[in-house]
C-alpha cells in the first residue's frame, strides 16, 4: 500500500513564520529546532555571508541591525534590494524569504523524516500580483517543486472551522490583526462548504503600529527624546522599539513592567539610561485607538453584508497581538459575539494552509517514482470531501494480460464494500464511495476480469478525509484589460473561481507598422473594483511591438487576448493576432514602484491640493458624507507624512507603507470625487431604471423581467445608500436587460443606425463610412435586420476613440 | 443564460441541494481530466455544448452564490424544452417569410 500522503502548509508571515502539516487525521504545527512553534521571520548575514534563521538571528536585530533583516516580507515584489555591509552582499526579500522556507523546510525533515517538495503558502489577501509571483520565487528558491498560494483569512477560517465539531452553519468573523495588516473576513459554513462572503481590511495597522505607539511614550520619557525622522537616532530607537516589544508581551499577562537597558542608549552624544516603568492601563490607553480603527473595519464589513452585531455566530482571532487580553476583550465587545475558544492564534494560519493542501491534493512528498506493478490506473477523487458519498473516477492505461471488466472500492475497516461498477469499452469507470464523517477512510480498490480473475491494480488503494471544505480559491480582485475609452474590459470578476481563463477580442486602434519600433500596440491588464481604468492598478502590460510583428497589423484588427490566472493566483496573457497568425505572451510584469522619499514628498503635495479642492465643493454643496470620507482621508494623510519623514531617516519599510498608504487614498478620493457627482449619478440611474421597465415591460421575456426587478431593487438600495460605484455597476446591469430586451425589436437597429450615422463626419475612415451608411439605408429598406445589424456594428467600429479618454485607459492600444 | 447556464453545463436540475451540485462537479472534473467521451459535451435548449474543466469549475461558482444561484434557477425553469440534437438549419420553419422576424425573433 502507498504511504499515506502528509499536506504541508505554510504561514510566512511579516514578523513570525510557522509550519504545519495535516496527516489525514490530525494537523500538528511542526517545531523548529529550538523547539518553539513560531519562528521569527529574521535574517542575518555574517562576515562569512553565513546565514542565521529565527531566534537566534533575531537576537543580533539589536546588536547588529545592519546585517539583521526583519519585516522584508512588506518588500517583496519591489525588486529593492537589502545590503549586508559585513558580509557585503545584498540579497532580495524573496531571497531572504527563502532562507526562511528552507528552515521550516529542514524543520519537518528534522521532526517527520521526509523531505517535502510541495506546500501551500499563505499569503496576504490583498497581496498585488507581483508580491504574489516573488513569494512563489521564494518558494522555488527554498527547493520547492511546486506550492500553491493561499489567502490568509480563508486559511484561518478553514482551520478554525475546521475544529468546529458538528455544530451546523453559520456566519463567522476571521479577525486577523497580523504583524503588519489587518484583515477581516465574513465566511460562512453550510453543509460542510465554506464561503468568503466578505472582506475588508487595513494594509497599514498591525502589531507592529502598536510597538511604535509604546516606542513613541517611551521615548516620550526619556531624558533625551530620539526622533524618528534623524538617521543618527535610529539605533536607539530600535533598542527601544525591542524593549516595547517584550513590555507588551508581558503585560499580556501581568500589570506591570519594568523596562530596563541594559546599556544606556547614547543619543546625541549622551548616554541616556533607560530605567521606565509601564503599566497595563497605560498600554491599553495608547492601543484603544488603533484596535477601534480595525473594529471600523469590521463594522463597515458587516453593515455592507447586511449584518448588525450580535448576528454573528462566531469570532476567530488570528495573530499575535490578539493575544492581549485587551483586545480580545473589546473586539468581542464590540461585535457582540463570543470567541471561538481553542485556537492557538500564531499557529492557525499555517494549520489552516495544511488542511488546504489537503483540498488542492497536494502531497508533500515528491510523486513515489517506484515503477509500478500490475494495471495501471488513473483515479480522480477528492482528497477532502464534505460529501459523504463522493465520486471515484477511474480510467485504466497501458496494457496488460487480463482486461479488467469489474471494479469494486472496499473500505480498508471492512465495514463497507462498493457496489460492482463496470469498465467501460475504453477503460473507464464511476463509481461512488461512502466516507465516515471527520475520519480519513482509505478505500483498496479490487479489479476483476468478467471471469472474475483478480487483476492487479496500481495504484492499489486511495485515501479521502471527510470534512469541511473550501472550493476553489477565490480570486480577490477584478482583473480586466483598460481599453482606449478608458474603460475597463472585465475578464474576471471578483470572486471567480481560480484558476480561470477568459479570452475576449478586441480590435486595434492603431496600425503597428512592421519594423518600426516606436509604434507598440499596449495592453495594459489592470486590477481593481472599479469601471474606471486609472481607478484600477496596473498589474501588467502586454505590447506589441512593430520590431516583432512578423508584418503590419492595421487598424481595427482583431485581437484575441487571453488572460489566465492559476491556483495561485499566478497572472499569463496571451494576445493572438489572427491576421498575421502571430502569438504575443511576454507580460511585463510591473514591479511595486520604488519608494523615493522625494518622490513621496511630491505625490502628498499633490494629493492635499486635491483634497482641498474636493473639500470645498463638498461644503459648498452640503454633502456630508463625502466631507467624513475626506476627514479620513486627511488623518491617511498626516500617518503617511510621518511614514515619509521615517522615509527620509532611512527606512525603506516606512517608504512603501507610505507610498501604498498613498495610493490607497488616491482611490478613496476618486471615490470620493464620484460621491461628488451624486446628483449626476442619480439622475442618470432614475434614466436608466425608466427606460429599462419600459424597454423590458414591452420586449422582455419572464425571466428578464423578473431579473430587472432584482436589479431595480438593488438600484434602490445604492441610491439610499449614496454607495456610487454600487449604483453604477447596478445601472449597468439594468442597461444591459433593458438592451437585450429592445434589440429583439426590429426597430431598435432602425434607431441605432440613424444615431450612428449621423456622427460620420468625425469617423475614421470617411469613404467606407459612406458606403457603410448607403447599405444601411438599403437594408431598411428591405426590412432586412440582420444586414442592418451588421452595418451598424461596423459603424460603430470606426467611431474615433478620445485622447485623453485614452491616456486614462494606460495608453490601451486596444478597443 | 441559456447555453451557459449552470445547471446544464453541470447536467443537473435546478432544484439539486448543494451538496448534489459539489459532487455532480467533482465527478464531471474529473471525468474531463481523464477524457471520458461522455462527459464532453452537454445538453442545452440550443443543442449540446462542449464542456470544459473551467466552465464546470465557474458553474459551482456561480451556484454556490445565492444571488447568481437564484437567477440561474430562473433561466433553467423558464427555458424551453431541452433539444439533444444539433439545431435545425435556421430557414426551416414554414410560415409566412419574415413573419417570424416581425415578432421579434432573432433567427
Amino acid at each position: 500500500m502507498a504511504e499515506a500522503p502528509l499536506y504541508v502548509g505554510i504561514d510566512l508571515g511579516t514578523t513570525n513564520s510557522a509550519a504545519a502539516v495535516f496527516d489525514g487525521e490530525r494537523v500538528n504545527v511542526v517545531r523548529n529546532a529550538q523547539g518553539a512553534t513560531v519562528t521569527p521571520s529574521v535574517v542575518r548575514l555574517d562576515k562569512q555571508a553565513r546565514v542565521t534563521v529565527g531566534t537566534r538571528a533575531r537576537r543580533f536585530v539589536e546588536q547588529d541591525a545592519a546585517n539583521t533583516a526583519a519585516e522584508f516580507k512588506r518588500l517583496m515584489g519591489t525588486g529593492q534590494e537589502i545590503e549586508f555591509p559585513a558580509a557585503g552582499v545584498k540579497r532580495k526579500p524573496e531571497e531572504l524569504s527563502a532562507e526562511i522556507l528552507k528552515a521550516l523546510r529542514q524543520d519537518i525533515t528534522d521532526q517527520l523524516g521526509v523531505t517535502i517538495e510541495r506546500a501551500v503558502i499563505s499569503v496576504p489577501a490583498l497581496f498585488e500580483l507581483p508580491q504574489s509571483a516573488a513569494t512563489s520565487e521564494a518558494a522555488r528558491l527554498a527547493g520547492f517543486s511546486r506550492v500553491e498560494l493561499l489567502q490568509e483569512p480563508i486559511a484561518s477560517a478553514l482551520a478554525a472551522g475546521w475544529r468546529a465539531d458538528g455544530d451546523g452553519g453559520g456566519t463567522w468573523l476571521v479577525f486577523d490583526l497580523g504583524g503588519g495588516t489587518f484583515d477581516a473576513s465574513l465566511l460562512e459554513t453550510r453543509d460542510g462548504l465554506l464561503r468568503v462572503v466578505g472582506h475588508d481590511g487595513d494594509n497599514f495597522l498591525g502589531g507592529r503600529d502598536f510597538d511604535w505607539v509604546i516606542t513613541e511614550h517611551l521615548a516620550s520619557r526619556l531624558s533625551t527624546v530620539p526622533q524618528r525622522n534623524n538617521p543618527a537616532h535610529a539605533s536607539a530607537l530600535r533598542a527601544l522599539r525591542l524593549a516595547a516589544e517584550d513590555a507588551k508581551i508581558e503585560l499580556s499577562r501581568g500589570e506591570r513592567a519594568q523596562v530596563t537597558l541594559a546599556q544606556p542608549l547614547s543619543i546625541d552624544g549622551n548616554d541616556v539610561e533607560v530605567d521606565l516603568e509601564l503599566d497595563r492601563a497605560t498600554v491599553e490607553r495608547l492601543c484603544t485607538p488603533l484596535i477601534d480603527r480595525a473594529l471600523d473595519v469590521c463594522m463597515r464589513l458587516l453593515s455592507q453584508n447586511g449584518l448588525g452585531p450580535g448576528r454573528l455566530g462566531k469570532l476567530v482571532l488570528v495573530g499575535g497581538p490578539t493575544v492581549m487580553p485587551m483586545v480580545r476583550a473589546r473586539v468581542s465587545a464590540r461585535l457582540e459575539a463570543p470567541l471561538a475558544e481553542g485556537h492557538d492564534p500564531m499557529t492557525l494560519v499555517a494549520q489552516g494552509a495544511a488542511l488546504y493542501a489537503a483540498t488542492a491534493s497536494l502531497d508533500g512528498r515528491a510523486p513515489s517514482t517506484a515503477a509500478p506493478t500490475g494495471r495501471q490506473v488513473w483515479l480522480q477523487y477528492p482528497a477532502v470531501s464534505a460529501d459523504l458519498t463522493p465520486h471515484v473516477v477511474g480510467k485504466f492505461v497501458g496494457g496488460g494480460e487480463d482486461t479488467p471488466a469489474k471494479v469494486k472500492l472496499v473500505r480498508n475497516d471492512g465495514a463497507w464494500s462498493s457496489p460492482d461498477a463496470t469498465v467501460g469499452p475504453d477503460g473507464t469507470f464511476v463509481t461512488s464511495v461512502t466516507l465516515l464523517p471527520r475520519r480519513a477512510c482509505t478505500f483498496t480498490l479490487e479489479a476483476r476480469t468478467a471471469t472474475g480473475t483478480v487483476v492487479p491494480v496500481t495504484p492499489s488503494a486511495l485515501t479521502i478525509v471527510q470534512g469541511l471544505t473550501i472550493g476553489d480559491p477565490p480570486l480577490s480582485r477584478t482583473l480586466g484589460v483598460a481599453l482606449a475609452s478608458g474603460h475597463v474590459q472585465v475578464y474576471l470578476d471578483r470572486g471567480a473561481p481560480l484558476p480561470a481563463r477568459r479570452t475576449f477580442t478586441h480590435h486595434t486602434i492603431e496600425t503597428v507598422a512592421k519594423g518600426s519600433s516606436e509604434s507598440v500596440l499596449r495592453i495594459p491588464i489592470v486590477q481593481g473594483e472599479m469601471s474606471q481604468a486609472h481607478l484600477c492598478r496596473l498589474v501588467g502590460t502586454l505590447d506589441i511591438g512593430g520590431d516583432v510583428v512578423t508584418d503590419t497589423v492595421p487598424t481595427g484588427s482583431a485581437v484575441e487576448v487571453t488572460i489566465e490566472l492559476d491556483r495561485g493566483g499566478r497572472l499569463s496573457a496571451r494576445a493572438l493576432v489572427p491576421s498575421i497568425g502571430q502569438v504575443f505572451e511576454h507580460v511585463a510584469h510591473l514591479l511595486v514602484p520604488d519608494a523615493a522619499p522625494e518622490a513621496l514628498d511630491a505625490a502628498i503635495r499633490d494629493l492635499r491640493r486635491q483634497l482641498m479642492e474636493l473639500r470645498t465643493d463638498a461644503f459648498r454643496h452640503g454633502l456630508g458624507q463625502v466631507i467624513e470620507k475626506l476627514d479620513r482621508i486627511e488623518s491617511r494623510l498626516s500617518e503617511a507624512e510621518r511614514d515619509i519623514d521615517a522615509a527620509h531617516g532611512g527606512d525603506a519599510d516606512a517608504a512603501q507603507r507610505a507610498r501604498r498608504a498613498l495610493l490607497d487614498v488616491d482611490a478613496t478620493m476618486s471615490e470620493a470625487d464620484l460621491a461628488r457627482k451624486w446628483p449626476e449619478l442619480d439622475d442618470a440611474a432614475r434614466h436608466v431604471a425608466i427606460a429599462a421597465s419600459s424597454s423590458v415591460g414591452m420586449h422582455g421575456t419572464e425571466a428578464e423581467r423578473t431579473l430587472l426587478q432584482e436589479v431595480l431593487a438593488a438600484m434602490d438600495k445604492a441610491r439610499r445608500e449614496k454607495d456610487a460605484p454600487e449604483l453604477e455597476r447596478q445601472m449597468k446591469l439594468a442597461s444591459r436587460l433593458s438592451n437585450a430586451a429592445f434589440n429583439r425589436t426590429p426597430e431598435a437597429w432602425e434607431l441605432y443606425f440613424e444615431d450612428v450615422a449621423s456622427d460620420m463626419s468625425t469617423m475614421r475612415d470617411l469613404p467606407r463610412a459612406q458606403r457603410l451608411v448607403n447599405e444601411g439605408k438599403a437594408a431598411i429598406e428591405k426590412t432586412d435586420t440582420d444586414e442592418l445589424r451588421r452595418v451598424v456594428k461596423a459603424l460603430w467600429s470606426l467611431l474615433p476613440e478620445d485622447s485623453a479618454a485614452r491616456k486614462k485607459g494606460f495608453d490601451s492600444g486596444v478597443r | 443564460m441559456i447555453v451557459d447556464n449552470p445547471f446544464f453545463v453541470l447536467g443537473i436540475a435546478p432544484d439539486a441541494s448543494r451538496i448534489e451540485i459539489e459532487r455532480e462537479a467533482q465527478k464531471l472534473l474529473g471525468m474531463l481530466e481523464l477524457d471520458f467521451p461522455d462527459a464532453r459535451t452537454y445538453v442545452t435548449p440550443r443543442g449540446p455544448q462542449p464542456r470544459t474543466a473551467e466552465a464546470v469549475r465557474a458553474a459551482v461558482a456561480a451556484l454556490r452564490d445565492p444571488f447568481r444561484r437564484l437567477v440561474a434557477e430562473l433561466w433553467a425553469r423558464h427555458a424551453p424544452p431541452t433539444r439533444t440534437a444539433a439545431p435545425p438549419p435556421a430557414e426551416a420553419p414554414a410560415g409566412i417569410p419574415g413573419f417570424r422576424r416581425r415578432l421579434g425573433w432573432r433567427p
